[in-house]
């Protein structure tokens, strides 16, 4: 795997308040990258140093192996914050502006502005637009040149339901099409349905990354009830493949091994002589699981 | 560097606060030129009857041209205030420009705002001087005038460079361009001798020397003497302020990409 972006132990602090704690990251090619953490975690701090736009205190960065030039954040399509565009000029004004200074053909304007869904306000200006075609047409700025990297801070802000959907699409379709996509979000939701990593900031240190599946630990969980409880508990301890016993008031809770499914464990127990009164597959708990990770 | 300039032209082709304060500048200069030789004083015509001939035009019209100068210079607040304020500088270097781009571009811009206005100023003088003077008088005589023009253009708008890179909001900008000439005398009030004489806005605005005090001055070689030049006439020499002026507009550039990199973009 070729590594896209190398972060090597920033640190960045504004007078009192440590924004970002040594950090350090690899993120691969084709890796779709969730910076997860609440608000004031440093996720738009981080995207701002490898943007160039905030100078870190300490530590280096490098994208495709390189040292990073202006030439090299011409090949990232990047939407950070807030879409920032010139009022009084056109959505074809504006973003052909930004061909210009990526150096990428002009007839990439109208490409991009159907994949956002803009190509019939092309002619409107940005001032008229309302915060969800804002955000549109930054999105489809980015998408200018189809680059192999995007860089997205929270690129479902201010959309409507419709708007997230259709944003969502757009960046799984990416994702599917092999780019590298970084995306930072406080929504655990977006971050689970789109990316395939994840990395959890809280007060500018780094919690957690990984795979989502082993971060969020996003396993199925299976429960399972009988008369005696105790009973139930020492035969599970027995059964091969079960892991993460759990016990609660009248159930219990536990892993499954990859490969083995509800109707194995219950084979298991009546071989061994208990009957399951109940017995089922409870989808993870996410949101739990997220905040007992940054508490 | 031609792309630069094709991005920066981009920006404001359609935008009409820019068009609009030109339009005027670019309106009132003739008129209001027009109108100062036309001017009298009980009854009879003050002293002006040169105003529009060579080789005197190009001093009346440049002096005239350097008030509206200002003006100019506020438009390059407001475009360099915009870039802030519309948060497109920080997205111009996301997307690929780099700190030195921006001063680059907009130097660039200066320099063509301001070759522009001298073009303009050229070709005004021009008219108004073959309009009324005999065939005879050197169209050249005193042009230089409207190189140094041209380098007060270029002197105020870099300062409005500076003022709004520092400053980044477009109103408190204005302002503190507008007052700049204030602020200047007074920190020049407390500052002993000569000094003062080599301020950056005094040297700017000298670079169009008033023609009716240019006019009233003696010839150094026809006072008696022993006698001082009156001190009204005591100024530096136009090719001290010209050098003077050059250096202050390359060091405000240098002191402009200095602080862009001293900040976080935000």
């Amino acid at each position: 795997m070729t590594a896209i972006l190398n972060i090597n132990g920033i640190s960045k602090s504004y007078k009192k308040v440590k924004a970002l704690n040594n950090l350090s990251l690899q993120i691969n090619q084709g890796e779709v990258y969730g910076i997860l953490g609440p608000n004031g975690s440093g996720k738009t701090t981080t995207l701002g140093i490898i943007l160039d736009v905030i100078k870190s205190d300490s530590g280096s960065f490098s994208w495709f192996g390189k040292v990073p030039t202006k030439e090299s954040r011409k090949k990232i399509g990047s939407l950070l914050e807030t879409p920032n565009f010139y009022p009084y000029l056109s959505a074809r004004q504006n973003l052909s502006l930004v061909c210009k200074i990526k150096e990428v053909d002009e007839s990439e304007v109208d490409r991009v502005l159907t994949t956002v869904n803009l190509i019939e306000r092309a002619n409107s200006k940005f001032k008229t637009f309302s915060l969800g075609m804002k955000q549109r047409l930054a999105l489809g700025s980015a998408l200018l040149g189809n680059p192999d990297v995007l860089v997205l801070d929270e690129p479902t802000n201010g959309l409507d339901p419709q708007g997230i959907a259709e944003v969502r699409t757009i960046i799984k379709g990416l994702a599917t099409q092999g780019k590298t996509i970084i995306m930072a979000s406080h929504i655990l939701d977006e971050v689970e349905k789109i990316c395939s990593h994840v990395a959890v900031l809280k007060q500018g240190n780094l919690l957690t990354f990984g795979p989502i599946q082993a971060v969020l630990n996003k396993q199925e969980q299976v429960y399972v009830a009988a008369e005696d409880i105790e009973m139930l508990k020492l035969v599970l301890a027995q059964i091969e493949g079960v892991s993460n016993i759990k016990p609660s008031t009248n159930k219990v809770y536990l892993l499954l091994d990859q490969g083995k499914d509800s109707a194995y464990l219950n084979k298991a127990l009546f071989d061994k002589g208990v009957i399951a009164t109940e017995l089922g597959m409870q989808k993870p708990d996410l949101e739990a699981n997220f905040l007992a990770l940054i508490n | 560097m031609l792309n630069l300039l094709k991005i920066e032209f981009k920006k404001i082709t359609p935008y009409t606060t820019f068009w609009v304060i030109f339009g005027l500048v670019f309106a009132l200069i003739p008129v209001v030129f027009y109108g100062i030789g036309q001017f009298e004083l009980q009854g009879a015509p003050i002293d002006m009857k040169n105003t529009y001939r060579f080789p005197g035009v190009w001093n009346n019209l440049t002096y005239l041209a350097s008030w509206f100068n200002l003006l100019i210079g506020m438009v390059m607040v407001i475009l360099v205030c915009n870039e802030f304020s519309f948060k497109t500088f920080r997205q111009h270097v996301i997307d690929g420009q780099s700190k030195s781009d921006f001063v680059i571009s907009k130097i660039l811009l200066m320099l063509c705002l301001a070759l522009f206005s001298t073009i303009y100023l050229l070709i005004i003088g021009a008219l108004f001087g073959f309009a009324t003077t005999d065939a005879n008088v050197s169209f050249t005589e005193n042009i230089h005038f409207v190189g140094i023009y041209f380098l007060q253009a270029l002197g105020y708008m870099s300062v409005a460079l500076i003022i709004a890179t520092l400053i980044r909001s477009t109103a408190l900008s204005i302002i503190i361009f507008m007052l700049s000439i204030l602020i200047e005398s007074i920190i020049q009030a407390f500052v002993p001798g000569n000094i003062e004489k080599y301020f950056p806005m005094e040297i700017i605005a000298n670079l169009t020397p008033n023609p009716l005090i240019s006019n009233m001055m003696p010839d150094p070689s026809q006072l008696p003497p022993g006698t001082e030049m009156p001190p009204m006439f005591e100024s530096i020499p136009l090719s001290t302020t010209v050098m003077v002026a050059c250096i202050y507009i390359i060091a405000i550039w240098g002191i402009t990409y200095f602080i862009l990199t001293k900040k976080d973009i935000k």
